[in-house]
């Protein structure tokens, strides 16, 4: 291996045709075979145990235009994989070449499936890796993934993408000793990997892998970098990401790979930075960190920028000045919630706590960056982006804003180990012993209770206070 | 009696919907209709699925429509709480704000009352309860019940009525309740804003007492409202005394009113409800159950949050036409026990499509026994519903073998 020219990746199911280019906004077309093509840039949407927040698998296919998925494995091997006890996942029935995963979540057919070891975005596990393993965060608890066990993963569960293993530090800066071995650990992942995958011709995997490239300068990885240019290049078929700052390490001949952002993009603003850097493909975790929120996203790239005020680019629809408005969500939206129901529907839901309202704001908010990555697209073709990025901050705020209202309840794996001496992260429920409390909580479970004094009850016509 | 004297000045009651009487088998007490509602035609016998607070626990209303529902519940209790009378007004009524363009049924709040019974005290004039948060006292009136109903512009309103559990042991209790109902009635006719395009119903009360069962009906259907409930029931009264009161009630109801048995929802109570001759009915039993993981299926219900599920790759229910339970090829999702394992009571997704299930499940069941009295051959239909449910003939409960047997079908004796 190691020709003069960047050699062609092996993996024949996957296609990525874009103008090769380094910190520059480019545009592409992702195709795997039988999958619908994604053109980037583009993002990901990121899913929690097989599906998208809320998002049942009808109204995903009849009202969302959602046609990849980001799914971490961590979400189906709780247990250790004894040999007996295979996750339920490995061991659905499948056909030739079909994807266990996808078939065990139903997807459908056309959709692409990004297998990464941990979800998006991951919750630091105090366990820390190993130079063999990762740790994950299981439904049941943390454990280690050790590396063969992934590979399993990836043989036994087809999916269409792989993000190769790497050895992250989450909540803190590593040190100089630590950032040594995350090098280290991820060559040895990345190149063990790619050799148990793809070594040998008759055996070789279908599922195309994205080396992970470390969050940290390029002097200190440059030794795996060089690998990855050269020995490893032909098993790899795009990289992963985890910073923005990474986008510059990508040297020329790695120029025509699509690159998977895993930044954490904080708003719309970060997003522009990331494409203008050259990301192809991006994970949004604030999509659905507003719609929990009860947050509507309210934006589009090619903004009007005669206004003098700087608009906000989404809005608290916990807000009791939405209660009687019955507008859209957002103007000529024509996603389905905007279609069928309003604002004050949606206020309605998010206080009376009914599910229903998530799911038309995630509906919502993802069509909301449908569009927003179409116009991005369209102002790339045009080469207007760069106008386009500054119209576009001088016509919203920086920030979306903060969550005030509650969303649906946490379960343990989506929240951060507690540690000791933490406080309580719901309030106590049960236990009380005063009776008078004890009633009121026991109908608020089993009959609302007002949340108004009795002037309130008046005036919502529910009834009359007695003149005493 | 000493209820208010039917008085030639009562308001008249026009209403807003018309009952086809397709059929009654030549058995039972079955019936098999259409209900014509301002927003839209029902078939019944029905189950009305329960949107609590204008929203079916996490469907959106094309899921709901997808599963054949015509008619679906709100709570006057809980649309009175929130959003609130002065809202509702300006948005323009339930159906604009939760944009169903089917038809709504609410009840009078009452219900919800006895639940609160301890903080609440029923007299004349209405309910008197403490505000929860101040303590103020206040009062609930048949007038605001009604007053709220016409602000929400459902399409079958309900009186307020005086609920008492059944099985009170206060018979002068039962007696007072059931008299101040017809009392009660009379104010909920008056004060009802719309009749041309809500239709109030009545509701039996009584107890236990058939005696008082049948007066109330008397009184009750004397006043000719479009509608009739039997209300006060499954209320933790023994199956055999429910029968009874069912039976009792549509023995004197007309047959041209819709009867409405409310808060009933298991599968066995609804087959026995409709050979009694009842045809609508409603609970939260369905739905709830959904979010505790457990699906309705002809032989019981499976709680699919157990781990002998996780690696059954069956659907839901085999041969089910649901969304959920069909398969891929056949256009539905082709989902999974052991994938809806996998996300029951940990994703918000679990309790939606166990929703979309059970809901389907009660009505397709409601529509395939109407099928069967069309073609009057409901008591086969009786006969295998029960046996697939509980399968041997020694495990039918009593209650279900005398209701049948009272309405001329004997499980136990093969025809």
């Amino acid at each position: 291996m190691g020709s003069e020219f960047p050699p062609q990746s092996l993996n024949e199911m996957l296609s990525f045709k874009v103008t090769p280019s380094i910190l520059t906004p480019r545009l592409g077309n992702l195709a795997i075979a039988g999958r619908k093509a994604i053109s980037t840039p583009h993002y990901i949407p990121s899913s929690s145990r097989g599906i998208v927040p809320h998002i049942s698998h009808d109204v995903m296919r009849d009202h969302t235009a959602i046609g990849s998925l980001f799914v971490g494995l961590e979400d189906f091997v709780e247990r250790q994989n004894l040999k007996e006890q295979l996750p339920p996942a490995y061991t659905i029935p499948t056909t030739q070449g079909e994807s266990a995963l996808r078939k065990f979540i139903s997807l459908p057919d056309d959709l692409l499936l990004v297998m990464g070891a941990r979800r998006e975005p991951p919750i630091q596990c105090p366990p820390s890796n190993t130079p063999n393993s990762v740790a994950i965060y299981t439904a049941v608890g943390f454990r280690q993934l050790e590396a063969p066990q992934y590979i399993d993963a990836v043989r036994s569960l087809n999916p269409d993408i792989v993000v190769g293993l790497a050895d992250l530090v989450l909540g803190h800066t590593p040190g100089v000793k630590r950032r040594g071995k995350m090098v280290d650990r991820t060559h040895a992942f990345t190149t063990h990997a790619t050799e148990q995958l793809y070594g040998t011709a008759e055996n070789r995997s279908k599922t195309a892998y994205f080396a992970p490239v470390l969050p940290l300068d390029n002097a200190q990885q440059s030794i795996y970098m060089d690998d990855l240019e050269d020995e490893l290049r032909p098993y790899v078929s795009g990289l992963a990401l985890y910073e923005s700052a990474s986008l510059s390490a990508i040297s020329e001949p790695l120029g025509d790979l699509p690159r998977l952002l895993f930044s954490g993009p904080k708003t719309p603003h970060d997003v522009l930075r990331d494409v203008s850097l050259g990301a192809d493909l991006l994970t949004i975790p604030f999509i659905a960190v507003c719609s929990d929120a009860g947050i509507a996203l309210d934006f589009t790239f090619s903004a009007n920028t005669t206004t003098t005020n700087r608009q906000p680019m989404a809005y608290d629809l916990w807000s009791s000045s939405y209660i009687t408005d019955t507008s859209t969500l957002s103007e000529s939206c024509q996603c389905y919630t905007c279609r069928n129901h309003h604002r004050a529907y949606i206020h309605h839901l998010l206080s009376a706590k009914e599910m229903l309202a998530w799911t038309l704001l995630q509906i919502h908010n993802h069509h909301t960056m449908d569009t927003f990555f179409s116009q991005i697209r369209e102002s790339i073709a045009r080469n207007t982006f760069e106008a386009n990025v500054q119209a576009f901050q001088r016509a919203y705020v920086s920030e979306l804003p903060e969550p005030t209202g509650q969303g649906p309840r946490l379960r343990g794996y989506q929240l951060p180990a507690s540690g000791a001496n933490q406080p309580r992260r719901f309030p106590r429920v049960y236990g009380r012993l005063d009776d008078a409390v004890e009633r009121f909580t026991e109908s608020q479970s089993s009959v609302a209770t007002p949340d108004t004094g009795a002037d309130g009850l008046e005036e919502h016509g529910f009834a009359r206070k007695e003149k005493s | 009696m000493s209820t208010a004297t039917p008085a030639p000045t009562r308001k008249p009651m026009p209403s807003a919907l018309t009952l086809d009487l397709h059929a009654k088998c030549s058995t039972t007490k079955a019936r098999a209709s259409t209900l014509h509602l301002p927003h839209g035609s029902v078939p019944l016998p029905i189950f009305m699925p329960v949107a609590t607070q204008a929203s079916l626990k996490g469907l959106t209303y094309d899921q709901l429509k997808q599963s054949g529902c015509m008619l679906c519940l709100n709570n006057t209790y809980h649309l009175g709480l929130k959003p609130g009378q002065a809202v509702l007004d300006a948005v323009g009524g339930a159906h604009k704000l939760q944009g169903w363009d089917r038809n709504i049924l609410t009840d009078s709040g009452g219900f919800q009352m006895v639940s609160l019974l301890k903080l609440a005290t029923v007299t004349e004039e209405g309910v008197r309860f403490l505000s929860p948060h101040d303590g103020t006292p206040m009062l609930l009136t048949p007038e605001h019940s009604i007053s709220l109903q016409n602000s929400i512009g459902s399409d079958i309103i309900m009186q307020l009525d005086d609920v008492i559990a059944t099985t009170s042991p206060d018979h002068a209790r039962i007696h007072e309740a059931m008299e101040r109902s017809v009392r009660w009635l009379d104010r909920c006719i008056e004060a009802h804003k719309y009749p041309e395009r809500q239709n109030l119903f009545c509701i039996i009360q009584g107890g236990l007492d058939l005696e008082l069962r049948k007066q109330c009906c008397e009184e009750m259907v004397a006043r000719d409202t479009p509608g009739i409930a039997i209300g006060g029931l499954s209320g933790g009264e023994a199956k055999e005394d429910f029968c009874r009161v069912v039976d009792t009630c549509t023995g004197l109801l007309p047959d041209q009113k819709p009867r409405y048995v409310m808060g009933v929802g298991y599968p066995e109570d609804l087959i026995v409800g409709v050979a009694l001759g009842a045809d609508m009915f409603d609970c939260v039993w369905p739905t709830r159950t959904a979010r505790f993981g457990n699906a309705v299926v002809p032989t019981g219900t499976l709680n699919l949050r157990h781990r002998s599920y996780a690696k059954d790759f069956r659907p839901v229910q085999e041969d089910c036409t649901c969304n959920v339970c069909r398969p891929k090829e056949q256009g539905g999702l082709g989902l999974t026990r052991a994938y809806i394992h996998h996300l029951t009571a940990k994703e918000t997704v679990g309790a939606h499509l166990l929703t979309i299930h059970n809901v389907y499940y009660q009505l397709s069941l409601m529509g395939s026994a109407r099928q069967a009295i069309l073609e009057d051959r409901f008591p086969a239909f009786l006969r295998e519903f029960f046996g697939k449910l509980y399968g041997e003939k020694t495990n039918y409960p009593n209650w279900v073998v005398e209701a049948l047997r009272g309405v001329g079908v004997d499980l136990i004796v093969d025809p």
